[in-house]
C-alpha cells in the first residue's frame, strides 16, 4: 500500500475511533480492564483519580473510561473490542490500537509462551486477511486488513524473538527499555567488549560456533533470569538482563556474519 | 561495495522520511565524513590500562547493543598527548569514537571536556536516528579523563598515607 492511501486510511481510523470512544488515553488501561473480564467495572469501579495497575496511575481522567466498540458496515456496538471480525456481519474492522500481541494469539500475557500456538494462530490469521484472499470485499475492507494483517505479522515477528518478546512485555507495563542510552557498567562492558574482540580475532567457523553456543547458553540463562525479576516486580533488573540479553543478540548476529 | 551503499541506504531511509526538502537525497547517504572515518578509522587500538598515565573510558549503548572504549594518554601537565579507541557499533558510532579520538589530541582535559555531542554530530552530519552515537562519543570522553583523574587521586592518596 503507498504511503498516501496508508496515511488516509490511519487518519480516517484515528477520525472513527476518537469520536466512537469517549476517552482513549493509553492502551495500557484497557488491558487491565480486559484482564479483569467484568466489562462492569470499567463503567463503574474506577477510582475518581484514576485507573490504577501495577501501582502506577496513567489515566488522571475522573470517571467513566468507555471503550466501546461500533461496527462500522452494520452498526453493531458491544462493549467487547472487536479484534479484527464485527461479530455480527463479520466484516474487517479497523486496526485497534488497544489490543495487545498477546491477545491478538489468544495468549497469557506472561514471557514463556508455546511457539506452536503463536505459528498455527499466525497462518490461521493470515488465511483470514491475507490481502490476496480478500479480492471480493469492499475496498474500505481490503485496507482494513492489509493493516490488520501488517499488525499480526509484526505481533508474531515480535513474539518470536524472546528478546522482543521481552521488552514489549516490558512495555506493555509501562517501562520502556531503551530510555536510557549511555552505560558505564564496567564489567558487562569489559565482558562484552571481549567477547566482541574474541569474534573478530577467530579464524574458523568451528571457534565461531564454539563462541556462539557459549553465548546462547548466556542468552538463556540471562533470558531465566529476567523471567524471575519480571515476574518478583523487580523491573530494574529486569531491564539489565534486557540490555544483557541485546549485547548477547548483537553478538551472536556478527558471528553469524562471519560464518 | 554496491551492497554496503544499499545497507547504508536503507539505514539511513528511516531518518530522511521526514525529510522533504529539495537536498533530501543528499542526506540519505552516510556523510563522506563518516565514510573515511569508517574505512579509514585513525587510533584504532590500545593502552595499557594499568599505566598511570592512561585513562580509559568504557561506555555502551545497551539499545543498539554498542560498546565503545576510549583511551588518553595524558602528561603530567593535565595535555592530552595521545589516544586510542575500539568500537563495536554501527558506522556512525565507529566515526564519532574516531573523531573523538582525534579530536582530544593535543588538548587539555578542562577543553576536552567542553567537548559536546552536537559538535561530533554535526561535523559528521548524523542523522536524527544516530545522535545517540555521539553522545556515547561525548561520553566516552568524559569517562576516560574521569577515569584518569580517578588514579592520580588514588594514587597521591597511597603517596600521602605512605
Amino acid at each position: 500500500m503507498n504511503k498516501a492511501t496508508k496515511l488516509v486510511v490511519s487518519i480516517s481510523t484515528l477520525f472513527r475511533q476518537t469520536r466512537s470512544s469517549t476517552f482513549r488515553c493509553n492502551p495500557i488501561p484497557t488491558i487491565a480492564i480486559i484482564n479483569s473480564q467484568t466489562h462492569l467495572r470499567r463503567r463503574e469501579s474506577l477510582e475518581p483519580n484514576g485507573l490504577r495497575f501495577a501501582g502506577r496511575v496513567f489515566c488522571s481522567e475522573s470517571g467513566v473510561k468507555r471503550s466501546f466498540f461500533k461496527c462500522w458496515n452494520c452498526g453493531f456496538s458491544s462493549e467487547k473490542v472487536a479484534f479484527l471480525f464485527c461479530d455480527s456481519c463479520r466484516s474487517i474492522q479497523p486496526v485497534d490500537d488497544s489490543v495487545d500481541y498477546f491477545q491478538i494469539f489468544g495468549l497469557e500475557k506472561k514471557y514463556e509462551i508455546d511457539d506452536g500456538i503463536l505459528e498455527g494462530k499466525y497462518k490461521d490469521w493470515q488465511k483470514k486477511l491475507h490481502p490476496d484472499l480478500v479480492h471480493n470485499k469492499s475496498k474500505k475492507e481490503r485496507d482494513y486488513a492489509a493493516e490488520q494483517s501488517a499488525k499480526v505479522t509484526e505481533a508474531c515477528r515480535t513474539l518470536t524473538k524472546r528478546l522482543s518478546r521481552a521488552m514489549y512485555i516490558m512495555k506493555l507495563n509501562g517501562i520502556n527499555v531503551n530510555e536510557e542510552d549511555t552505560i558505564t557498567d564496567p564489567a558487562l562492558l569489559m565482558e562484552i567488549m571481549e567477547l566482541r574482540e574474541a569474534i573478530a580475532e577467530a579464524n574458523d567457523s568451528n571457534e565461531l560456533n564454539q563462541i556462539r553456543s557459549q553465548v546462547q547458553e548466556k542468552l538463556k540463562q540471562w533470558s531465566d533470569s529476567f523471567v524471575k525479576a519480571f515476574e518478583s516486580q523487580r523491573f530494574d533488573e529486569a531491564v539489565k538482563c534486557i540490555q544483557r540479553m541485546t549485547y548477547y543478540e548483537r553478538a551472536c548476529e556478527e558471528i553469524v556474519k562471519k560464518l | 561495495m554496491m551492497l554496503r551503499q544499499t545497507a547504508r541506504k536503507a539505514l539511513l531511509g528511516l531518518s530522511s522520511q521526514r525529510n522533504f526538502s529539495p537536498v533530501s537525497f543528499a542526506s540519505r547517504l552516510y556523510h563522506s565524513n563518516v565514510i573515511d572515518h569508517y574505512e579509514n578509522p585513525r587510533n584504532v587500538g590500545s593502552f595499557d590500562k594499568n599505566d598511570s598515565n592512561v585513562g580509559t573510558g568504557l561506555v555502551g549503548a545497551p539499545s543498539c547493543g554498542d560498546v565503545m572504549k576510549l583511551q588518553v594518554k595524558i602528561d603530567s601537565s593535565g595535555q592530552i598527548t595521545d589516544a586510542r579507541f575500539k568500537t563495536f557499533g554501527c558506522g556512525s558510532a565507529i566515526a564519532a569514537s574516531s573523531l573523538a579520538s582525534e579530536w582530544v589530541k593535543g588538548k587539555s582535559m578542562e577543553e576536552v571536556l567542553t567537548i559536546k555531542n552536537s559538535q561530533i554530530a554535526k561535523h559528521l552530519s548524523l542523522p536524527p536516528v544516530k545522535l545517540h552515537c555521539s553522545m556515547l562519543a561525548e561520553d566516552a570522553i568524559r569517562a576516560a579523563v574521569e577515569d584518569y583523574k580517578n588514579k592520580q587521586a588514588e594514587a597521591n592518596g597511597e603517596t600521602v598515607e605512605a
